[in-house]
């Protein structure tokens, strides 16, 4: 390979001739990798391939967290050969059989996911590479440790902008490499699927880590602060009386120049800027790290995008990338409401007005010419956007189009109703509507109002109402009185976990005095409604549990009070700390997350991180107490993000919805084969509990998933405070919401001190008279019973290559 | 009889295989017929007219029950086999033959399904349906494509009266 690298250098013998190269290919890794010696040992695999992790990793862990296939569909439609039928697990015309391909089904939406953040993360950094020059270094708070998912992954330590572009260039050669396994006639085994997706999840916290830290060092969002201001969020905050500019999807290069403009000439406090999705979450963190008065709002969740727009509230709404519904320019266009698409990834068959004149633009989305137009120049679309909306104000304001519906309306909507029972038929919640209808045909519209907090938005409903009722907007009136109400508090997302947290809390993660983290995470597409991430949040905090969050569920975790009158992130601190509430930021703060667990790992548990991978999931896996929570994953992000956070070893259970992921990681908690690890003081084999007994599962209930995330936290290497703070927590929420003891409590004791302090003679008995285990009653001593041995100096590990004298 | 095979509309899965759509009758002799029978519920068994009914249907067909959800609060008190699972994790293991089942007797080979979402019941069933021999029987009030033998999309009522014939025929 060519050792030169970038720069520009001038042939003197060819006079008035300059050759200038920008960039040779693989120079720049080649470079980082010389600097990469420099800081320290390196791990065996840095810059992975398809099959770097497979053998090593990767298929140690689906030996144990079996994959779990469940079709969303008998056929493959995917290629000339079918329709296949595959049923049964019947082989189709390519010779790809069911299992096969739907490891492929699921793999693709994990590469999809992958995709999606790695070309955000490369807009970003093109884009703020091109502002603020490569050199810009990364100021991301009080942290050596930078960059886990990149050190991991790569083996790099970048500390610029400039020094992100090899890791960046690798994910993209990557993402390449995989999509084309999916091509008819490629990979045919599902177990290799599920390796591959593994792979892209690992790649996809890299993506996520690029997109985050380039933003929170080139835009001065909060750095690791426990104390990131307190945002003002729900549509109830919006003041209708001021003109309104709404933006949607994930990427916040452009509401940047929206966010200056306004600054630039004092509007701040004349109009609303408020978002729904990440790039409201992001918005709020803009030259945040200074703690200047915030204005901008969250609105809510990607559930929430038809509904804001029913509201006829926004004068003007922005779209960028990711998240983003197919139906909001007819939506719009119904009330008047421009749509502004600012990104190449959705523009909607709009006319590009790049090249035109600002005013003329202006003048002609005011005029309704055109429904929208395609802005991608920066400067012209901050200036457009927040002129337009303060032309569009009056205008829809006297056309009426911010006015809700009449209750006069409201009632010829409901008495068109045929009761034909369709709408429940097609609505993904399973939501009564018929029922409730049938009340509001009495007058009582307490059962549609009812509807609004599970209702997720997507009008499927009206899609199918032959009397042609808006019945979204039709719960939307009856609810508004909720609505006007709906004001919550999020905290500014505030990056990652600092390396000083991670030291003050490892200890208690590693031997289990804090008895876990739960990362609260996803989309909304709840089976039980928003509300329910209060609860499940609320139930861990009370419990000291470290709480993190990001994205949609962070929102919706801020959206609901006590009977104070406080939100969760009101009621408990910010930082990294046993009953702490983190908000970590937006969707790709997914990055930090895991990051957080790896830096356990390397800060704490002193593990080598770079090009490491097994090693630091390794550790991960047996020793920290984290499980995450996509209660409503709905998009192929939450694929890739959960997929990422599984190899890395952490669990997640998801909502009911996800079923149709197509596919799980469960354990057989009755195979004792299946819990064994080695002791990498001896490589002797040593026994452990089932726990985590899953990596990726559903719940059906958020009163289920309380207990299963409990008692994921449960880890083989708890100390024996640590196993019997985590038991009592377990067998607690089990009893609260399950009922009863559960029935595996015993597997997981070694000896006496493991049991929970308050019911120990309790259970010492159950353990005597039901499981026969010896118990010396005078010394209160567990003599036998227990499969699983206490050892407080025991090192398990899944990797033989680890034990001394492998 | 109440007809309870008249509504079979697809909903959330699609592809070429669909339940065979049955009545109470059909129904009884199913379940009286296995050798190994589990009687699976969701959360949605806990409204009180439900509860009853299923009560009354482990009762008389001396069936045991996989609590699945939060559903095993309404069981603790009934006098009946009742134990949890999470209904993904059973929906895998139903399909390993070597399953020690709840009881540590082995594997099913009929379950039969009541009261759960039905996007859910049938994502956890496609897994059963293709990879297993086990027989699901569903008797809720929505049509379960992924199962073996299903009622018909029926109203709440017509339900309670297709459960009420199925316990007088068990």
């Amino acid at each position: 390979m060519s050792k030169l690298t970038t720069g520009s250098f001038s042939i003197e013998d060819l006079e008035s001739v300059q050759i200038t190269i920008n960039n040779v290919i693989g120079a720049a890794k080649e470079a980082a990798d010389e600097k990469a010696k420099d800081l320290g040992p390196l791990g065996p695999t840095t810059w992975p391939g398809l099959a770097t992790y497979r053998d090593d990793w990767n298929f140690k862990l689906l030996a144990r967290y079996e994959p779990v296939i469940t079709p969303m569909c008998d056929q493959c439609c995917y290629c000339t050969y079918g329709p296949c039928d595959l049923s049964n697990n019947k082989r189709g015309a390519c010779g790809i059989d069911m299992l096969g391909h739907n490891g492929r089904e699921f793999f693709l939406r994990v590469i999809t996911g992958t995709a999606c953040h790695a070309a955000h993360g490369r807009h970003l950094l093109d884009h703020l590479i091109e502002v603020f020059g490569e050199d810009l270094p990364l100021k991301l708070g009080q942290s050596d440790v930078l960059t886990p998912n990149i050190t991991i992954t790569t083996g790099q330590r970048p500390m610029t902008l400039g020094e992100i572009k090899p890791a960046m260039e690798y994910t993209e050669e990557q993402l390449t490499q995989l999509l084309a396994t999916v091509h008819a006639g490629q990979e045919a085994a599902e177990i290799d699927y599920d390796s591959k997706a593994l792979f892209s999840g690992s790649l996809d916290h890299v993506g996520m880590e690029i997109s985050d830290i380039v933003q929170i060092a080139a835009l001065d969002f909060p750095k690791a602060d426990p104390e990131a201001p307190l945002i003002e969020m729900g549509v109830g905050t919006i003041d209708k009386e001021k003109p309104f500019l709404c933006v949607i999807g994930h990427n916040v290069g452009g509401v940047t120049y929206m966010m200056d403009y306004m600054e630039e000439h004092d509007l701040t406090n004349k109009m609303e800027l408020g978002g729904l999705c990440c790039t409201a979450i992001d918005l709020t963190r803009y030259k945040e790290a200074d703690r200047r008065a915030p204005y901008t709002k969250v609105i809510g969740s990607m559930s929430q995008e038809l509904k804001i727009i029913r509201t006829g509230l926004p004068d003007v709404i922005v779209v960028d990338e990711q998240c983003v519904r197919g139906d909001i320019v007819p939506e719009a266009q119904k009330l008047g409401i421009p749509v502004i698409a600012s990104n190449a990834k959705i523009m909607y068959g709009l006319p590009n007005r790049d090249a035109q004149d600002v005013d003329a633009t202006i003048e002609e989305l005011k005029s309704g010419a055109i429904p929208g137009a395609v802005i991608l120049d920066y400067d012209k679309l901050g200036e457009i956007a927040v002129r337009l909306t303060q032309v569009m104000h009056p205008i829809r304001e006297a056309a009426g189009f911010r006015k809700i519906a009449s209750d006069e309306q409201m009632k010829e909507w409901v008495d068109k109703c045929a009761d034909c029972g369709s709408c429940y038929l097609v609505c993904p919640e399973e939501l009564e509507i018929p029922e409730a209808m049938k009340h509001a045909k009495k007058g009582d519209y307490s059962y549609l109002e009812d509807l609004h907090d599970q209702c997720i938005g997507c009008r499927r409903c009206e899609q199918v109402c032959k009397k042609e009722i808006p019945i979204l907007s039709v719960i939307e009136k009856a609810a508004q009185k909720i609505i006007a109400e709906e004001k919550g508090l999020i905290r500014a997302g505030r990056g990652q976990v600092s390396d000083a947290e991670i030291r003050a809390e490892g200890l208690n993660l590693v031997m289990g005095t804090t008895p876990g983290i739960i990362a609260i995470i996803g989309c909304p597409n709840y089976g039980d409604g928003a509300k329910s991430v209060y609860y499940i949040a609320e139930e861990f905090l009370k419990r000291n549990f470290i709480v993190v969050g990001t994205g949609c569920g962070a929102m919706d975790m801020g959206m609901y009070k006590d009977e104070n009158g406080q939100t969760l992130y009101e009621r408990f601190p910010g930082g990294f700390q046993s009953g702490g509430l983190v908000n970590i930021g937006s969707c790709v703060s997914n990055a930090h997350i895991t990051g957080a667990a790896q830096k356990v790992a390397g800060i704490f548990g002193g593990r080598t991180m770079g090009g490491n991978l097994a090693e630091i999931a390794d550790y991960v896996l047996n020793r920290v107490g984290a499980c995450g929570l996509a209660w409503g994953a709905f998009s192929q992000k939450a694929a890739s993000i959960g997929t990422g956070c599984n190899i890395y070893g952490i669990p997640a259970v998801l909502g009911p919805h996800s079923s149709k992921y197509r596919r799980a990681l469960i354990a057989k908690n009755y195979d004792d084969e299946k819990w064994k690890v080695y002791d990498a003081r001896n490589g002797e084999e040593m026994n452990i509990p089932p726990a985590p007994e899953f990596l990726l599962i559903t719940a059906e209930t958020w009163q289920e998933a309380i207990p299963m995330m409990a008692k994921a936290c449960i880890r083989p290497s708890d100390n024996s405070m640590g196993r019997s703070i985590k038991l009592t927590h377990w067998m607690e929420l089990h009893e609260k919401y399950i009922g009863g003891m559960p029935d595996d409590w015993w597997k997981f004791i070694r000896t006496e001190a493991d049991l929970p302090l308050a019911k120990r003679a309790d259970l010492m008995k159950k353990l005597e008279g039901e499981y026969g285990w010896e118990i010396d009653w005078k010394r209160k001593k567990i003599i036998s019973g227990p499969k699983i041995k206490f050892d407080v100096s025991a090192q398990p590990t899944n990797l033989k290559r680890l034990c001394k004298g492998a | 009889m109440v007809d309870t095979t008249k509504n079979t509309k697809l909903f959330t899965s699609y592809g070429v295989t669909t339940s065979k759509a049955i009545n109470p009758d059909m129904a009884a002799k199913m379940i009286s017929k296995a050798k190994r029978p589990l009687l699976v519920v969701g959360t949605g068994v806990l409204r009180p007219e439900i509860l009853d009914r299923a009560v009354k249907i482990a009762k008389k067909a001396n069936l045991p029950i996989a609590a699945t959800g939060s559903s095993l609060h309404g069981f603790l008190d009934k006098d009946v086999n009742a134990k949890y699972i999470n209904v993904h994790q059973l929906g895998f293991y139903l399909t390993d033959p070597a399953w020690p089942g709840l009881d540590g007797k082995g594997n099913y080979d009929t379950i039969i399904v009541l009261e759960f979402k039905k996007y859910y019941i049938n994502q956890v069933l496609s897994g059963t349906k293709n990879f297993s021999k086990v027989k699901s029987i569903s008797i809720g009030k929505d049509y379960v494509q992924n199962a073996t033998m299903s009622f018909g999309t029926i109203s709440r009522e017509e339900h309670f009266v297709a459960l009420d014939e199925l316990i007088d025929l068990l």
